[in-house]
């Protein structure tokens, strides 16, 4: 354990949850036989349980929760990414949408290949308390479904609607939107009862609280539009990847907002 | 929608038009009222008036929804149509302070003009919020009846959210957050508002000890000419000095000696307890390329002493950063004038509340670093804290409402008039 250096282990670990999910994308797309298409899901699990394994190995090494960096938030959108697509896989069997969300999170992984974050043990004192878990494992369940919410949405923006996908996939991106949207509320909740407790204030208008807000503004246009126009489905999937571009930005592009300068918040480099 | 485009705009039932155009002149009436007020900042009335402002707020819109709310401007209030342009409406302000760095010098006189460095205290978004409460509080009202489980999830999400809402604007001028600067063994009971403005508080603190948690500091390399860190592509830039041996780069270190706090006697460096002492270490580093060693001490340096690098070769230096604080807390002594005297520690995430006002660790003097004599605390008074906290646990419930019930059927047009 001394002379570890966990990053320099994550190749390994990445690269087989990369073939297990691979491999599981490929048997739900190429094969119709209910043998196969329980070893994809098998293999799916592998992957995401290869991951969860690195990330406590990963805890218990810098000792603290590896919450922190963009890299490290990565890993868990991944994690997420393909429970969900395997949840919502045994629940409605959708083949197509595991095998999106597993590309998704491959490209997560990818990114990490690249970009090897340096990981750091030290834990500023604002950051060190009880809140800090449930704030970040809240929001980034949330990004994951709303996440999957807009891939169903980018798919039946494509084609046009038929009795079939309404009541399938686009029934079900309703059905992910108000779950994402409650973790969402509940990750913004969740701030700002922390900040009263770190900072004394329980909203400051911080730009990482501005846009986190922006991004709950645009979910909550979508569940109104959809209340009173049910009907209209290929406008409400176009919010809906809209909401989608407003969150990657809330995620990662504030670290290069000029407004975000000198943020308590962003997630370090 | 095409059915209503023959409708004259004004005419009853209102929709989207009017939504779009009442909200659009909120906006623009909030800048131009914000332009003429040239740069003001706005401040809601304090206790009891915002108080009374607030009952007379709430009692006009019960007044309105009780013997209006047939009439259809009413009935729209309420509505989806009314509340998708007012989102956006508020969506458009906060996406503006998205972009426009906040509570900084207005860099260019548009800026200026329209208070964007400070929209929150702008006239624009103080009118969009009034607004917003105004259709929450309608359509609150509206969904009361009939009094079933799924109107419970409505009623928690809106209500909750124009409790927050309302609380926040109308609290925003009792709250007061205060400044005070303790310094060792002596007693201070006057602090500083943002603007400077000195206040006589009734509690008396008198800080007995400040204390600072360190991690141990980390090393790096840097390049003798430029002295900028060396990328190090792909791996670590910075190694904590938490272990004995470890790879930096492209060099193995071995500390042979680490001294938390230590001061220079000739060439070494030796344990010694007293103000500005910094930590150092004894390292031997082998170059992993060409297997030639160095040693000698490095240390972080303090505002008493220098710090010291260790050259490797002629392009790198091997140097250690200031130890961040790990932790930092504040032992009080705290005299209130409804004559409470008690003694207890706080620290950052941990503060501590008497008589009203909450007392968080905020700083200390960050040059002195674990030596400061000088800690900084923030005193906060928000009488009405516990109505957005009710706002925010109503808004809790209300999410568990949309995880447990998730969408309603056909939108739920159906269930509604
Ligand atoms: C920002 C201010 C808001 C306004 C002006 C507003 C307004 C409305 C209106 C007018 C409706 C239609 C109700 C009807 O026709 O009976 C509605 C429905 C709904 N709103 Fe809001 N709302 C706001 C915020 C929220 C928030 C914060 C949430 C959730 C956290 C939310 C969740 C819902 C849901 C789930 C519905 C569907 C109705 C149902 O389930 O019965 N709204 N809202």
């Amino acid at each position: 354990m001394e002379e570890l250096n966990m990053w320099l282990d994550f190749p390994i670990y990445a690269s087989v949850a990369i073939l297990c999910w691979l491999g599981a994308s490929g048997l739900f797309l190429s094969s119709g036989k209910k043998k196969l298409n329980q070893l994809a899901a098998a293999l799916s699990f592998a992957g995401t349980i290869v991951l969860l394994l690195f990330l406590t190995v990963l805890w218990l090494h810098i000792q603290r929760p590896p919450m922190r960096t963009l890299g490290e938030t990565r890993l868990w959108y991944a994690v997420f990414l393909s429970g969900i697509g395997l949840v919502s896989y045994l629940r409605w069997k959708y083949k197509w949408l595991v095998s999106y969300s597993l590309g998704l999170a491959i490209i997560f992984l990818i990114i990490n290949l690249q970009h090897p974050e340096t990981y750091d043990k030290t834990l500023m004192p604002a950051l060190q308390s009880p809140w800090f878990i449930p704030h970040v494992i809240v929001y980034i369940f949330a990004y994951a479904l709303l996440g999957a919410s807009s891939l169903v949405a980018l798919r039946n923006l494509f084609f046009a609607p038929t009795e079939k996908t309404i009541n399938g996939p686009i029934q079900m991106a309703d059905n992910l939107v108000y779950l994402g949207f409650s973790f969402l509320t509940l990750g913004l909740l969740f701030g700002a009862l922390w900040a009263k407790e770190a900072w004394g204030h329980y909203w400051t208008w911080d730009p990482k609280e501005t846009w986190a807000f922006i991004t709950w503004m645009f979910y909550l246009v979508y569940i109104h539009y959809r209340f009173r126009h049910p009907a209209q489905h290929k406008k409400a999937m176009g919010v809906l990847a809209v909401a989608f571009v407003v969150l990657l930005i809330c995620w990662f592009g504030v670290n290069y907002l000029p407004s975000a300068q000198n943020s308590v918040h962003v997630y370090s480099q | 929608m095409s059915k209503q485009s023959n409708r004259q705009t004004w005419a009853h039932p209102w929709s989207y038009r009017e939504g779009t155009i009442i909200t659009v002149a909120i906006l623009l009436l909030g800048f131009a009222l914000q332009a003429t007020s040239s740069g003001m900042v706005l401040m809601v009335a304090r206790f009891p008036l915002n108080l009374l402002a607030g009952l007379v707020f709430l009692g006009a819109l019960i007044f309105l929804f009780v013997f209006w709310q047939k009439h259809p401007a009413i009935k729209w209030l309420g509505s989806v149509k009314a509340a998708l342009p007012a989102i956006l409406g508020f969506t458009f302000m906060v996406l503006l302070m998205g972009f426009v760095k906040q509570d900084v010098a207005p860099e260019t006189a548009l800026a200026k003009l329209l208070g964007l460095n400070h929209l929150v205290k702008t006239w624009p978004f103080i009118l969009i919020n009034l607004y917003l409460m105004i259709l929450l509080g309608i359509v609150t009202l509206k969904r009361l009846t009939p009094f079933n489980l799924k109107n419970a999830g409505f009623f928690l999400n809106h209500f909750g959210l124009f409790l927050v809402l309302f609380s926040t604007a109308l609290g925003s001028s009792d709250m007061q957050r205060l400044r005070m600067n303790c310094y060792e063994e002596q007693t201070e009971w006057r602090a500083v508002d943002n603007s400077g403005k000195v206040f006589e508080l009734p509690v008396a603190i008198k800080l007995l000890n400040f204390n600072i948690d360190e991690f141990r500091p980390k090393v790096t390399v840097v390049d003798n000419q430029t002295g900028q860190v060396v990328l190090n592509k792909g791996k670590n830039q910075f190694e904590l000095l938490d272990r004995n041996s470890f790879d930096l780069y492209q060099y193995h270190l071995e500390v042979e000696q680490f001294l938390d706090a230590s001061g220079k006697v000739g060439e070494s460096y030796f344990q010694v307890n007293e103000p500005g002492a910094a930590p150092s270490a004894k390292v031997k580093v082998t170059n992993l390329a060409d297997r030639t060693e160095v040693s000698g001490w490095i240390c972080s340096g303090s505002y008493v002493h220098q710090p010291e690098a260790l050259k490797l070769n002629d392009q790198h230096s091997l140097v250690m950063l200031p130890a961040e604080p790990r932790k930092f807390s504040s032992e009080l002594n705290i005299q209130t004038k409804s004559g409470k005297n008690l003694t207890t520690t706080i620290e950052v995430n941990r503060p501590f509340k008497i008589d009203g006002w909450t007392i968080y660790q905020l700083s200390y003097n960050t040059e002195m670093g674990r030596w400061s004599n000088l800690s900084v605390l923030e005193l906060v008074r928000d009488p009405w804290l516990p109505v957005v906290y009710l706002g925010i646990f109503l808004m809790m419930a209300g999410a568990g409402f949309l995880f447990l019930y998730g969408k309603p059927k056909n939108g739920g047009t159906e269930h509604v008039a």
